[in-house]
């Protein structure tokens, strides 16, 4: 299988906080690598790293083969082809479900109107919210919210999607519409990194899991291996307390 | 107070014509200060300090400094420098640029109400800069300032009066001229804070229903 995203070496400050402390992890096209660690090890600075909504100060990001070069302005094309999902969602609440979708292919990809409609509608339909097409967000439920933020990263043809807790800020009942639609999505075919604690996904669709601990990743290993034999008593305690929720 | 009222009535029709053009003058400074106040207020959140230093200073000089001072600099004060202005473009350059201080101060609050992931979630689809300001960020923060700028666009409709000292004949100056003739003080200055009271409870109102509506969708 052939490399879509490398990252070497990576750190990453805030002011004096080392919150990435070199990060290396490659990924190929059609993995899906579940993130998990606790709070504050650095799970989604790394991802905002990827996209560059986060600066760093060393270490190198090389997508599809070119290394990112967070200076030039080829960043918002790189960033159209990398997908993210935010644990809040952020849909944009002046405009209906179908802008949502249409906006950012219509002014960043210039595409036609009438294709950019067809494409959501069929991208709505594969989450399930046809009927929602014309609704504002603040009329959805959180876990319809999440699908459409998932389909509006999906207009974009992203060849990565990046998901940062996508299911943590939603009530429990709506958690498995939004891990339905994401397994699909992993079925399918898409390269994806996901930070989650929704162990059954990982166990389901993961290729890969990593942990995370204090800006390092500490473990990686395939699912089945990663829960059967934690490596550390940190990562045992950590999962001891996942899995019992 | 017969002689008053008489005077007043007759006088109405005048004072209604000084009224519309105050609406003129007013409107179109409203829509010069929402220009420049919205570049300002932008201006000044820019990381870039070549656009934030010199958008600070636009907004603390004019707002630092009193209104009739720049009414006059601008009308008396540029022909020393070669720059003849008539009277009416002076004061709706006066008028608007003083405003646009105030609604940039706005825009500012309103750009920073907007949830930072609005930013940059519209980023993250791979817009610019501008394009994530112009499509997500903005339109939603006009939303939120909207009772905000109809308060700055009260206020500037009764700061307009100031441009009366520049002889131009709008609300304040048609009641200066009828009581040079008439000397019915009273009733006139009563009339003209009637029409001005008039005028900006009906755009208070406007501003209520406009949220209101807005608020809906
Ligand atoms: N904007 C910021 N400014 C300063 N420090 C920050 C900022 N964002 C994150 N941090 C710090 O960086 C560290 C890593 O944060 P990060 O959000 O990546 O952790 P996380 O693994 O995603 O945690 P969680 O599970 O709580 O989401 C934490 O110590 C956090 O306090
Ligand atoms: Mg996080």
């Amino acid at each position: 299988m052939s490399e879509i995203l490398k990252i070497e070496n990576l750190h990453k400050y805030y002011g004096d906080l080392h919150v990435l402390k070199g990060i290396n992890l490659h990924l190929d096209k059609g993995e899906v690598l579940v993130v998990i660690g606790p709070s504050g090890s650095g799970k989604s600075t790394m991802l905002r790293c990827i996209n560059h909504l986060e600066e760093y100060q060393k270490g190198r990001i090389i997508f599809e083969g070119k290394v990112i070069d967070p200076n030039s302005s080829d960043i918002n094309r790189v960033r159209t082809k990398i997908g993210m999902v935010f644990q809040h969602f952020y849909l944009f609440p002046h405009l209906k479900v179908i802008d949502n979708l249409i906006l950012a292919p219509t002014k960043v990809l210039n595409m036609e109107k009438e294709e950019a409609v067809e494409k959501a509608k069929k991208l709505l339909d594969r989450v399930g919210l046809l009927d929602k097409i014309e609704a504002y967000p603040s009329n959805l439920s959180g876990g319809q919210q999440q699908r459409v933020a998932i389909a509006r990263a999906l207009m974009m043809d992203p060849d990565i999607m990046l998901f940062d807790e996508p299911t943590s800020a939603l009530d429990p009942e709506l958690v498995y519409e939004v891990l339905a639609v994401m397994k699909d999505l992993a079925k399918s075919g898409m390269t994806m990194i996901v930070v989650t604690h929704e162990m059954g996904f990982a166990k389901e669709v993961a290729d890969r899991v990593i942990f995370m601990d204090d800006g390092n990743i500490v473990a990686e290993a395939p699912p089945d291996e990663f829960f059967s034999h934690p490596k550390n008593d940190r990562m045992r305690e950590f999962l001891n307390r996942i899995l019992n929720i | 107070m017969a002689y008053q009222m008489q005077v007043l009535i007759e006088n109405f029709g005048y004072l209604l014509i000084g009224a519309v053009e105050t609406l003129k003058i007013t409107s179109i400074a409203v829509l010069m200060g929402l220009f420049i106040g919205t570049f300002v207020g932008m201006g000044r959140l820019a990381k870039s300090r070549v656009l934030s230093y010199p958008s600070s200073v636009y907004v603390e000089f004019l707002r630092g400094t009193p209104l009739l001072v720049q009414i006059f600099l601008i009308y008396y004060g540029l022909p020393s420098l070669g720059l003849n202005l008539k009277a009416f473009p002076a004061a709706v350059i006066a008028l608007g640029i003083n405003s646009g201080a105030y609604v940039a101060e706005i825009v500012r609050a309103g750009i920073q109400s907007v949830a930072k992931g609005q930013y940059e979630a519209a980023r993250s689809l791979g817009m610019t800069h501008s394009q994530a300001m112009r499509y997500v960020i903005l339109p939603q923060a006009f939303r939120n300032i909207l009772p905000a700028l109809g308060n700055e666009f009260i206020a500037l409709l009764k700061d307009s009066s100031l441009v009366s000292v520049i002889g131009i004949t709008e609300l304040m100056k048609s009641g200066q001229i009828v009581i040079s003739r008439t000397f019915a003080s009273f009733s006139i200055y009563g009339g003209v804070a009637l029409i001005y009271f008039g005028m900006t409870f009906t755009l208070s109102r406007i501003v209520r229903y406009a949220e209101k509506r807005m608020a809906i969708s």
